[in-house]
């Protein structure tokens, strides 16, 4: 019998259990670790974070689910990783304060999302008070609050900015931000109030349209096509300020310091503000068999967990690698251990990095949310599957082999709501398979608005979540 | 960016919102995806 132990109940680590279970069953011995309880439907905290959905239809309890796979769930957080073959155990502190808990496993899955670094910018982030969040469903709801105080200030005639986008020069999720900008505008059309209201969409992304994946390019009315005309475009349609290309260095009551990427800097006051963090990966404590630190084996300097990629490579021979991208996801020192979704370590960024002439970094991280997550989760569980019964792994997908559709909310009314319906493929650019600007195929890459794309992303809520519950025909919805 | 930007004319307003067009687009979408999932998962 073989123990599986699944560290995070995100995407990527439910994904897996949920196709473990399936695969494996109750033949084997499957553990999840999670901080919570329950499962966050993440996508949909953009509509919670303008008051526009009930928090608790973004949430269910995991037990149940992971009762009818029998899989057992430890509420806390992992502390300790001691991965010698020997004796490969996780040491949790769980969630009701008693003594610590021993996970003992064959295999062990990361999947731990991103670890927040509001503290990575100074006056960052919802402790300070400064500017909120969507990144957690806490914060999303903190954040509605206190758009809809803004509100009422603009209800009682005072003008008021709004300011989102990112918060780090080195942050990612810019879609996010992007729908919740957009979120904002719709709202505030709807009330009434945007001619009070001035909107600023501040971000480290090169040009509006970027999202940490160099943008997509399709092919329009005869002719090239790009995200950067698309999004820009809804932009100045919209009347929100295009502040892109700047990363934030530091935030005080009411400003953001930024440097753009000529290396000037500047302000830019506002009266509420939503700022994406940079995010870092889960840094546990890695212990050998005699007590030493193995950190250096299975992550690196953001806490990110070292997998089969090709690490070190300059933008320029990244860029032209696609096989320094993991297929796998799996650890090269410690074979049985696996990292998706965010926690996996990255080769490099998508973006083109940029130094600005003060020597200050701006580089948007690749993302890996949504379904990137749920790809690399079902792709490790799928390998672990393979391992337990047939000693083999015969499952693999890079970023460069992948399709990801994103789904940005422009509007949820599903009457005369709207949506950017954005479908790349690959994620990441290969310039051997499709040798044009973009590196991606032109013809399955695709991008639309209108209202189809609001019922897309209310479809989604309802199928994901119906997936993620293990509901029938659950595996035929696509991550 | 010296490119044009995208510009939402008053034709482009209507289509993003005739029920009817949106409905078959929403199909469209669905099926791109699914084809590109599929193509991506036999790749």
């Amino acid at each position: 019998m073989a123990k599986i132990a699944i560290i995070g109940a995100g995407f990527a680590g439910h994904t897996a259990a949920l196709y473990l279970g399936d695969k494996l069953g109750a033949d084997h011995d499957i553990t999840v670790i999670n901080r919570s309880s329950r499962f966050g439907y993440v996508p949909s905290w953009v509509w919670v974070g303008v008051g526009h959905m009930d928090p608790e239809k973004t949430m269910f309890e995991l037990e149940p689910v992971y009762d009818k796979f029998g899989i057992k769930l430890v509420v806390g957080s992992a502390e300790e990783i001691h991965p010698d073959p020997e004796d490969q155990y996780v040491m949790v502190n769980p969630k009701d304060g008693h003594t610590q808990v021993r996970v003992d496993y064959d295999y062990l899955i990361i999947a731990t999302g991103a670890r927040l670094n509001f503290e990575g910018t100074p006056g960052l982030g919802p402790e300070t008070g400064n500017t909120w969040s969507i990144c957690t469903r806490g914060h999303a709801v903190q954040a509605s609050h206190h758009y809809l105080e803004a509100v009422d200030r603009l209800k009682a005639g005072e003008k008021q900015t709004f300011v989102v986008g990112t918060g780090h020069p080195g942050a990612t999720c810019q879609g996010a931000a992007f729908e919740y900008v957009s979120n904002i505008h719709k709202d505030l059309v709807k009330k009434g109030l945007r001619d009070k209201a001035e909107i600023i969409y501040l971000s480290n992304e090169p040009q509006p349209g970027d999202f940490g994946v160099r943008g997509v390019q399709i092919f329009r009315h005869g002719k090239v096509f790009t995200a950067a005309q698309f999004i820009g475009g809804i932009l100045k349609e919209f009347g929100i300020v295009d502040q892109t290309g700047r990363g934030v260095k530091e935030v005080q009551p009411g400003k953001a310091f930024w440097e753009d990427m000529d290396g000037n800097e500047g302000e830019t006051a506002f009266d509420f503000a939503m700022l994406v963090p940079q995010f870092l990966g889960t840094k546990f404590k890695y212990i050998g068999k005699n007590g030493e630190d193995l950190s250096d084996k299975l992550m690196n300097a953001g806490g990110f967990v070292l997998v089969d990629a090709i690490y070190g490579l300059e933008y320029e021979v990244l860029e032209q690698t696609p096989e320094a991208w993991p297929a796998v996801y799996q650890n090269r020192y410690y074979r049985n251990i696996f990292a998706g979704g965010i926690a996996f370590a990255p080769p490099g960024p998508i973006s083109r990095p940029h130094v600005t002439p003060t020597g200050f970094k701006i580089s948007p991280a690749p993302p890996r949310t949504g379904m990137i997550s749920g790809v690399t989760g079902r792709v490790i569980a799928l390998n672990v599957a393979d391992l337990v019964i047939r000693g083999r792994m015969t499952h693999h997908e890079r970023m460069t082999e992948m399709v990801a559709a994103c789904i940005a909310s422009m509007g949820d009314s599903l009457w005369d709501g709207s949506a950017a319906s954005i479908v790349m493929y690959p994620v990441v650019p290969d310039m051997r398979r499709y040798p044009n600007e973009g590196g991606r195929d032109m013809i399955t890459t695709h991008m639309e608005m209108g209202l189809s794309g609001a019922w897309m992303k209310r479809m989604l809520h309802t199928t994901f979540i119906h997936k993620l519950q293990g509901r029938i025909g659950w595996q035929f919805i696509p991550e | 960016m010296t490119e044009e930007l995208y510009t939402i004319t008053e034709k482009e307003r209507k289509r993003m919102n005739n029920k009817l067009l949106q409905l078959w687009r929403f199909i469209i979408l669905n099926l791109r995806i699914l084809r590109a999932v599929d193509h991506s998962k036999r790749a």
